[in-house]
């Protein structure tokens, strides 16, 4: 392969690796969405905050897998008990209050963060194992983020099989489509969507301890990302996981090749992106509702 | 005394007031004020479109910033221009983007109307920061000359004098605040509120929806454009992170909620209540955005009406207590 190929095939691969993590962090946006009909705010600030449980855990065991493993339990952790003592006491209150208090976690989880950790950015050493490069027939690439895009796909594919294949998937995406629906057959919404809200955030967490050793941890982190799966959640359509997908990886390479031919206006194209879509389809690529 | 008498008095006394504040409290306070007459008529343009037309947005921000950049950049370019002029082109700075984004914005509402607008908001964040030639990157644009309040031939007030700029900001934002009150008076505020608790029957009646949004559209972009355009000029300097960012959008949605989003002056107390609650903070911690989170919070949680509504339930909980007997107390 000549080295003008392998770049290419290199910001191919980088954009795969962000794709991933952003559908990670979009498909709980979507689903809680599809459930509750509001977009969390503070969805992308439980994926900042397991990067910084994983800081954490490195910091107390040193073991790199354990951090992968507690941390983003520990976040959705802190999520469930957002829903249970915070959001499901608003419900009442209608969709204006919810997405208001949704602003409020985030602003706290944020400037929480500054006071345990600090502003400075954290760095986060992977094991000897992932460490170093890969050369593959005139292709170098960090050994990591092969690593990273493979567990998104275990990820996925578990997630994929739990939705499709089991029962409580059945249900789940039963409750996305018309949760009065599931409601009045006798199944405990509620509860369900507690479920559905702590694996949406265990799914982001694990997302932001993939992406923490390549961008080190500092409170900045959920900007983009936030920013990135909102674009997804709507273009994608509202609830659609099969457009979130989508739409995660086309984001993934626009950002990556973006970044290399326009890197000054790469944050705009995928705006632009995002007016086309909505522009033909104002319910995004999938939406079947506002 | 009669209630209008009383009234009267207390008008009178709050002007004497506001004219003695710069010479009774000082520099440092003057400028609080300033700051919060400025946050105060940018809450108040975020809530006539939240509060008046249930229309929830999360990019208010880049009107604000339209209005400084504006301000900024015509008094950068435009040697000699006057102080009146420049805060008008603030002011239509923020009145075309409300133009352009009007006939999409208009037929949304809910969570998509949020959301675009945070969308767009962090669109015009990112290109103050990406557009270096025109806008200074990161460092914003600051160091425009203030041109002083004139009349040709027979005043020219100096504004680098922070009284001076003082009575400008309060004349300028006080008669904003008030056009926006008088605006919710008229029958066409009746209307919006209509549109915000029933919008198919507000059609039914006749009254044109997407056209009543997009008015108040232009009325809130208008009068953010205000808030910024005083902004800019107070600071001397307008930045992405001063004016666009997400926070700044997130501004009016606090001070909104704390005092009340219900009600035409919440936002006003809410803005003070704001305003003594950071000056108290920051003398403790430099996290002030953590205890205004929290705050939202409680608020959401527990006063969903805000100050202005705990008072309103206060009050008649008072009344059914203080009722002539018979009248309140339930048949046993």
């Amino acid at each position: 392969m000549d080295p003008t190929t392998a770049m290419y095939v290199a910001q191919g691969l980088h954009g795969l690796a962000y794709g991933m993590l952003l559908f990670l962090v979009a498909s709980g946006l979507t689903m809680v969405f599809g459930m509750m009909g509001i977009l969390n705010i503070a969805h992308a600030s439980f994926f900042m905050l397991a990067a910084y449980f994983s800081y954490q855990v490195l910091a107390f065991t040193g073991s790199f897998w354990l951090a992968l493993l507690l941390a983003p339990v520990a976040a959705a952790l802190v999520g469930v008990l957002c829903e249970r003592f915070l959001l499901r006491r608003t419900h009442a209150f209608g969709h204006l209050g919810e997405l208001i208090l949704t602003v409020g976690i985030s602003l706290v989880i944020l400037e929480g963060v500054k006071v345990f950790w600090g502003t400075e950015s954290l760095p986060i050493h992977v094991p000897p194992l992932l460490e170093g490069r890969l050369a593959l027939g005139g292709l170098d690439y960090p050994i990591y983020r092969l690593f990273v895009i493979g567990l998104a796909l275990v990820v996925l594919g578990v997630l994929a099989a739990v939705l499709y294949t089991t029962r409580l998937g059945m249900v789940v995406r039963a409750a996305v489509s018309d949760a009065g629906m599931v409601n009045a057959l006798g199944i405990n919404v509620p509860l369900l969507f507690m479920f559905v809200f702590g694996m949406g955030t265990w799914l982001a967490g694990v997302a932001g301890v993939a992406i923490a050793p390549i961008l080190t941890v500092f409170p900045g982190l959920a900007d983009q990302m936030g920013m990135d799966a909102f674009v997804v959640v709507v273009t994608g359509g509202l609830g659609s996981l099969w457009g979130a997908f989508l739409v995660s990886l086309i984001l993934g390479e626009l950002n990556s090749y973006g970044v290399q031919f326009v890197s000054q206006l790469a944050p705009v194209l995928m705006f632009l992106f995002m007016a086309i879509v909505l522009a033909i389809k104002p319910m995004g690529l999938f939406g079947e509702r506002e | 005394m009669t209630r209008r008498a009383v009234r009267w008095l207390a008008g009178v006394a709050a002007l004497a007031v506001l004219l003695a504040y710069p010479s009774l409290f000082g520099i440092y306070f003057t400028n609080s004020f300033v700051t919060f007459g400025i946050f105060a008529l940018y809450a108040v343009s975020f809530n006539l479109l939240l509060g008046f037309t249930g229309l929830l947005s999360f990019g208010h921000a880049m009107f604000f910033g339209a209005g400084g950049y504006g301000t900024a950049l015509a008094l950068t370019h435009l040697k000699g221009l006057p102080l009146l002029p420049a805060l008008a082109l603030g002011v239509a700075a923020a009145l075309a983007l409300g133009v352009l984004l009007a006939p999409l914005m208009v037929r949304i509402s809910g969570t998509a109307f949020a959301m675009l607008h945070l969308a767009f908001g962090q669109l015009m964040y990112v290109l103050a920061l990406k557009l270096r030639t025109i806008t200074g990157g990161e460092d914003g644009i600051g160091g425009f000359p203030i041109p002083p309040f004139s009349v040709p031939g027979v005043l020219s007030v100096d504004m680098k004098t922070p009284a001076n700029f003082y009575y400008f900001a309060v004349a300028v934002l006080g008669f904003s605040v008030f056009a926006l009150w008088f605006v919710t008076k008229t029958p066409f505020g009746c209307v919006m509120v209509g549109v915000r608790d029933n919008p198919n029957r507000v059609a039914y009646l006749g009254f044109r929806v997407p056209h009543t949004k997009a008015v108040v559209y232009l009325l809130a972009a208008g009068s953010a454009g205000v808030a910024g355009s005083v902004f800019a000029m107070f600071q001397n300097l307008v930045s992405a992170d001063g004016a666009l960012h997400v926070f700044v959008s997130f501004a009016p949605v606090q001070l909104t909620m704390i005092g009340g989003v219900g009600s035409f002056f919440g936002p006003i107390l809410g803005s003070a209540i704001f305003g003594v609650i950071s000056e108290l903070t920051s003398r403790y911690t430099e996290r002030v955005e953590l205890v205004s989170g929290a705050i939202l919070i409680l608020v959401i949680m527990y006063a969903p009406l805000g100050v202005i509504g705990m008072w309103h339930a206060a009050r008649a909980r008072a009344r059914a207590r203080f009722a002539p007997r018979g009248a309140a107390e339930p048949a046993r």
